[in-house]
């Protein structure tokens, strides 16, 4: 689809949208009204859980965090609903910053917990709180009033819904579309990538769960004004679990799947509603909750990745194509050929009691193709995590453009102009090649969440997709640009990482094996390329096992053993060295 | 906060923190070997107390229905799959695990009921009768998605906990029990009387954690189910069935989960419902334990026991606000106690 | 009934179906925490129905929805039961949030309703009144019980009950006794249903040395705070509002539930009371209708609140039928007329006469003490 055809499909769905009560009872109305509601915070969940691997039962919190400060304002303390609203954004979103602060940098499953926690602890306490009508609720809650009309009933607040709903989609998909949402897309798979990116992984995941939260805090004010009462039992935990229900049934990183997953089991549970007590007259209370679990167990047994990615993964993809007339982005002046780019003093870095780098110096000089080679275990991998800072070293010193890095967080390194790639490769398999390598390009665009979200960020945008397909044609990949990285072969795949840290036009180059798993064809064309990199004037530092890459492509050599450096010198120099024959030898034998 | 009442609320928080201390082992047991963190756990503890109920009261228990349609259902599964991969051979022993073996346990439990036997026998035939419902939804639930990961299992397992409290309500109705003492002794601590019962739950906690601890790091089977939680593939090569070796803890979960309904019961009044927060709470007790150490969960648990009663004492409304807000803290202090350099998960 | 053909023939709303009857949507909660409440209430309704199954020659339909215990489920089941199945009468629910929900939605479009939990009805506009409740408010219960406190010799008390809104109604109830200056409350201790210890809680309570202990519960886990109170040597009197009376209630809390005061219907002592008891024959058909269609007898009050219900709404169709057809808004606005002018029509659980204005039908004879004696309520007037 197009982007044209998507814009045409959004038109057609805002246009039947806003007919719908022409045609629809008014009962039906009222659950689309229910389904708006619930798609806001589905839709939020969609970005955290699906998009950026964060996986939240707590939204119902936030939703009730809205709710009840809207219901507080207005039908207690006598403000209009549209102060309740920004009451309800505030407050949700600066709860939402508190706790996100402190457990956004738990990891993995801990995360996941914490939020059910929080959830629980917060829901328990609305029917706690004096002043906010106990465990009754508050009710006689006013309308929402736009100029003189009041929004009392169910097919006109649906205007609203549905548009604050389209609002936050168009909103959401364009910063999806933008350099912060790339980062966010980033998230899921792991920081380490994402800081070798120079991005601050935790301030992304911040500003992905505050996002939630606000699209929580609005569909609790929606919900306050809709229903004209709130009460505890709405935002407790089980709700919290039903939206998260709701993204997953609508798909994985799919922001139309919060609406879809929304729809699909608020129609579910209507339809369970009126079909099992022709089936089970007695118990139809009982089942109705027994059969809801079982169709979702069925359905995550069966479809796990959601209804929206199963049927987008059947229609062709999205290829904007990339604007060549846009401005370029700006480039840094490369240092001068031959001055000292890293200089690694005398480092050294402990595992327990395993000694993996002891002592270890050398220095990386402008425009030329360092090569750090030894046997397995020599320490090689470890020393080229302390150079860009994915390891902090034990003592020692690294300075990079003549900074000591030793207190510089990986993403700071990155910014100063050292890129890496992966030994085991480390693309986001399900984003495109480009958008994989605009990645690379994000220390080199300023564009903020707003910026992405209003699409103010267009032509910087333009510049940096041109510069991701320069990137891309120089590597030799000029046609493969909206592919599924995860679709591409394990070589192909090799070169996006490599495109990728070209695009965030580094100074140092740090290649973590490069040439392991490629055939030698690829070899050769690997290594063509890095000699033409070498002669714009790019320094590379190459991890490597493969001694006959190595060797005709480096100008200096440094072999490490046992976590010290062996020697350095000239491939030639390397290549007599009784002493390295011996360690590889060696490690053969 | 004198003394006295100090003691009487230590007391009265280990004891409710030894009833969350069997569920958290359980849990610990579970999720140690498949990877599922059961949430169901709880439910199964309070189907068991409601069936000693009805067991008490001479009425059959709804479990027999339960375990009957369970059992038709994961056979049909079973069947199906066997079918369709050719292993038209498979059939009878999938019927002796799946149809017949469940089947005779409810039968037999149907039968006796109405018979009234001695308070043993009930225990036995209440044990009987939920044994099998763990290892069932195994069958139907998860081993479909076993190679899943533990996000997704633990979602599942959430909305199997919604599907067995419809189903406890269906079966047992809406109403809590109570079930007969096992002992009616008492003890005398601090001043402080502490009921028989009491001292039976925090014993058979602390012994059923040990044992289990013992079994599993310290005995060849305990290890070879350890292996599969951390490895599948692995173990499938070392010529472990991540299947058995998943059916294997579900059949001593259950057992566990009978166990910890059996006690629990004549303590408190358990509804079809009681099992959420009873394992939510062992939860939180199991994750400050870390998830892998079953002293550590009973431990943890017996914390959140206490954290509970000095709770309800200072805020009685607010008690749970403050268990579960303290979770938080926790977590991150667990989070960095077991940091290790990230592998990254890809999707 | 089906959304996904109203989806599809959405077009043909507007050409509403004929009526032949009236039609009752009735919602409680069959699952969740609530149940244990709406399932007698379902009980309740299924034995009205068998009682008085037409309305004149009218015959009368029950639309019955599960709300499972939560307000917005109950708020989409009312808009269901008015918008797509165009009842002329809302009756439910089983929780107070879920009910007050209920009522936002029977206000906004002009049906009927019948509240059977307690809650506090929005009457500031009598005009826009569409709602009546059904139970003896909690205020009222407060002061009946207050009185017997009185009686007593009880002057201070310690208040233990749900974390939910019927222990606020009832802790409520006691406030506004202690506002009227008859009774002191000492302790506002909380504890949920699914609670596997009060101890605490009641150390706090026997802290404050109480004159007696108002236990805010309901159901079985009503006897929790009394086992626990029996436990810690507890000598004062205990009281309970309606919810205690409850089969397993008395089961569970044994000998230390003996004694227990509580203020409920009449319902309950039925048997007990004088012959000539305005509830007296009424609650005998009551209980006859309930063993006829549930087997066995009714144990708690809640079944008859629906009871009460359906004979207030019968009672005012009977009289709206001859002003409009039923199917029509105006049936509903005679039978909301009918209803609000009902004069001391005779149920199980009160003598009800409403006025426009007022959200409650009863007065203090809708209510009765009762003990409990080996096992079973005692009439103690």
């Amino acid at each position: 689809m197009t982007r044209r055809r998507k814009s045409i499909a959004g038109v057609l769905a805002l246009v039947a949208l806003a007919a719908a009560p022409l045609f629809l009872s008014s009962f039906t109305i009222s659950l689309l009204d229910y389904i708006g509601v619930y798609a806001l915070v589905a839709i939020g969940l969609a970005l955290l859980t699906g998009v950026g691997g964060i996986v939240s039962f707590g939204q119902a919190a936030f939703v009730g965090v809205g709710a009840y400060a809207t219901a507080w304002a207005s039908a207690l303390a006598g403000y209009s609903p549209w102060v309740g609203l920004a009451l309800a954004i505030v407050l949700t979103c600066g709860v939402a910053a508190v706790l996100g602060a402190t457990t956004l940098r738990l990891q993995g499953h801990f995360l996941s917990l914490s939020t059910l926690a929080w959830g629980l602890a917060i829901g328990f306490l609305f029917g706690n709180v004096e002043g906010l009508g106990n465990f009754s609720g508050i009710s006689s809650i006013p309308p929402i009033r736009i100029g003189s009309l009041a929004l009392t009933e169910s097919a006109q607040i649906y205007y609203l819904i549905w548009g604050v709903v389209a609002a936050s989609l168009v909103a959401l998909s364009n910063l999806l579309n933008s350099r912060a949402g790339r980062a966010i897309r980033a998230l899921r798979g792991g920081n380490v990538l994402v800081e070798s990116l120079g991005i601050d992984s935790f301030r992304t995941k911040l500003a992905a769960f505050v996002i939630a939260a606000l699209l929580a805090a609005l569909s609790g004010w929606l919900y306050a004004h809709m229903s004209r009462f709130v009460s505890p039992a709405t935002f407790d935990a089980g709700m919290g679990i039903e939206y998260l229900m709701m993204a997953m049934v609508g798909g994985q990183g799919s922001l139309i799947g919060g609406v879809v997953g929304a729809s699909i089991i608020t129609f579910l549970k209507n339809s369970i509603q009126d079909y099992l007590p022709l089936i089970s007259p007695g118990a139809s209370g009982q089942l109705e909750v027994v059969a809801f679990s079982a169709i979702f167990i069925l359905f995550l047994q069966r479809a796990r990745r959601g209804i929206v990615p199963y049927i987008v993964d059947r229609l062709p993809k999205a290829s904007e194509p990339v604007d060549e007339s846009a401005a370029d982005l700006p480039k840094r002046r490369q240092p001068p050929a031959g001055r000292t780019i890293l200089s690694v003093d005398q480092v050294v870095r402990r595992f327990g009691g395993l000694t993996a780098v002891n002592l270890v110096s050398f220095e990386v000089r402008a425009a030329e193709i360092l090569g750090l080679i030894g046997p397995n275990g020599a320490g090689k991998s470890t020393m080229f995590n302390l150079c860009t800072g994915a390891l902090p070293m034990d003592s020692g010193a690294i300075a990079f453009a003549g900074e000591p890095i030793r207190r510089m967080p990986q993403r700071a390194i990155a910014r100063a102009g050292v890129s890496r790639t992966f030994q085991h490769v480390k693309l986001r398999p399900r984003m495109s090649v480009i958008d994989n390598v605009l990645l690379g390009a994000h220390t080199r665009t300023k564009a903020g969440i707003a910026a992405g979200m209003l699409r103010l960020d267009r032509s910087e945008e333009a510049s940096a997709r041109k510069e991701a397909q320069a990137q891309l044609q120089r590597v030799g990949l000029g046609d493969v640009l909206f592919e599924e990285a995860g679709n591409l072969p394990l070589g192909k795949q090799r070169l996006v990482e490599i495109a990728r840290a070209l695009a965030a036009d580094p100074v140092l180059l740090v290649l973590d094996e490069p040439a392991a798993g490629l055939r030698r064809n690829e070899k050769m064309a690997l290594a063509e390329l890095l000699r033409s990199l070498r002669a714009d004037g790019l320094t590379i530092l190459l991890v490597e096992h493969d001694m006959e890459f190595v060797m005709s492509l480096v100008d200096r050599i440094v072999v490490m053993d046992f976590g010290s450096k062996l020697c350095e010198g000239l491939p030639a120099e390397i290549r007599a060295d009784p002493r390295v024959q011996e360690a590889y030898l060696g490690s053969l034998a | 906060m004198s003394f006295d009442i100090a003691a009487i609320l230590a007391v009265d928080g280990v004891s409710n923190g030894a009833i969350y201390a069997l569920v958290a082992i359980g849990t610990v047991l579970l999720f140690s070997v498949t990877r599922v963190m059961f949430v169901p756990f709880g439910d199964l503890a309070a189907f068991t107390a409601l069936t000693l109920a009805a067991l008490d009261g001479g009425k059959r228990p709804g479990t027999v229905a339960l375990v009957a349609i369970l059992a038709a259902l994961a056979f049909s599964m079973e069947a199906f799959a066997l079918l369709r991969a050719g292993r038209r051979r498979d059939l009878p022993k999938a019927a002796l695990y799946y149809l017949l073996v469940p089947g005779v346990l409810a039968a037999i439990v149907g039968v006796a009921a109405p018979l009234h036997p001695p308070l043993p026998v009930r225990l036995l035939l209440a044990l009987m009768a939920v044994t099998p419902i763990a290892p069932l939804l195994d069958r139907i639930v998860f081993r479909p998605v076993a190679d899943a990961p533990v996000l997704l299992l633990l979602i599942i397992a959430v909305a199997l906990h919604f599907a067995l409290v419809g189903l406890g309500l269906l079966f047992f109705g809406p109403e809590g029990v109570r079930t007969e003492p096992l002992t009616s002794g008492s003890l005398e601590i601090f001043g402080t009387t502490i009921s028989g019962q009491t001292v039976l739950i925090v014993v058979a906690a602390l012994a059923l954690s040990g044992l289990l601890y013992v079994c599993f790091d310290y005995t060849l089977v305990g290890k070879a189910l350890r292996a599969v939680s951390s490895n599948r593939t692995g173990a499938r090569l070392m010529g472990i069935r991540p299947a058995r070796a998943g059916a294997i803890a579900y059949i001593l979960g259950s057992v566990l989960a009978g166990v910890s309904g059996i006690l629990i019961a004549p303590v408190n009044t358990i509804f079809y419902d009681s099992g959420f927060l009873i394992g939510l709470k062992a939860f939180v007790g199991a994750i400050i334990g870390g998830l892998y150490s079953y002293p550590g969960a009973a431990l943890g648990a017996l914390f959140v026991g206490l954290l509970e009663s000095f709770a309800s004492f200072e805020s009685s409304s607010l008690k749970d606000v403050i268990v579960f807000s303290l979770l938080v803290p926790i977590l991150m202090w667990r989070s960095i106690a077991s940091l290790h350099l990230e592998e990254d998960d890809e999707e | 009934m089906n959304k996904l053909y109203g989806l599809a023939l959405a077009a043909m709303v507007g050409a509403a179906p004929a009526h032949a009857q009236i039609k009752v949507g009735f919602v409680t909660s069959l699952s969740g925490p609530a149940a244990a409440l709406g399932i007698p209430y379902a009980k309740g309704m299924a034995a009205a129905q068998s009682y008085n199954a037409k309305v004149g020659d009218q015959s009368v339909t029950v639309i019955q929805l599960d709300d499972g215990s939560d307000p917005s489920a109950a708020t989409r089941n009312a808009r269901k039961l008015v918008e797509e199945d165009k009842v002329d009468i809302l009756i439910g629910t089983a929780t107070a949030p879920s009910s007050i929900a209920m009522s936002t939605v029977a206000n906004e479009l002009h049906v009927p309703y019948i509240a059977v939990s307690p809650i506090k009805v929005d009457v500031t506009d009598p005009k826009t009144q569409w709602t009546i409740a059904v139970p003896q408010p909690p205020v009222l219960m407060g002061k009946v019980i207050s009185d017997r406190m009185k009686r007593d010799g009880v002057k201070t008390i310690g208040f233990i009950g749900f974390s939910d809104a019927w222990g606020d109604l009832v802790y409520a109830g006691a406030k506004a006794a202690e506002a009227r200056g008859e009774i002191k409350v000492l302790t506002n201790e909380r504890y949920t249903r699914t609670d596997t210890s009060v101890t605490a809680q009641i150390l706090r309570v026997v802290a404050a040395k109480p004159d007696g202990v108002l236990d805010g519960g309901s159901s079985t886990q009503a006897a929790l705070p009394l086992l626990a109170l029996a436990e810690r040597g507890y000598k004062g009197k205990t009281y309970g509002l309606a919810s205690l009376v409850n089969a397993d209630f008395i089961r569970v809390g044994g000998k230390a539930a003996e004694g227990v005061q509580v203020c409920t219907g009449p319902v309950i002592v039925s048997d007990q009371l004088p012959a000539d008891h305005y509830a007296k024959k009424i609650s005998g058909d009551f209980r006859a209708a309930y063993e006829k269609v549930n087997g066995g007898q009714p144990t708690d009050g809640f079944a008859a609140y629906s009871f009460d219900a359906w004979l207030i709404f019968t009672n005012a169709a009977n009289r709206a039928l001859g002003k409009a057809k039923p199917g029509t808004q105006e049936f509903r606005a005679a039978l909301r007329d009918a209803m609000l002018s009902t004069k001391d029509l005779a149920g199980t659980q009160g003598l009800y006469t409403f006025r426009p204005g007022e959200g409650y039908g009863v007065d203090e004879h809708s209510l009765v003490v009762v003990t409990l004696k080996d096992g079973k309520w005692a009439y103690t007037p």
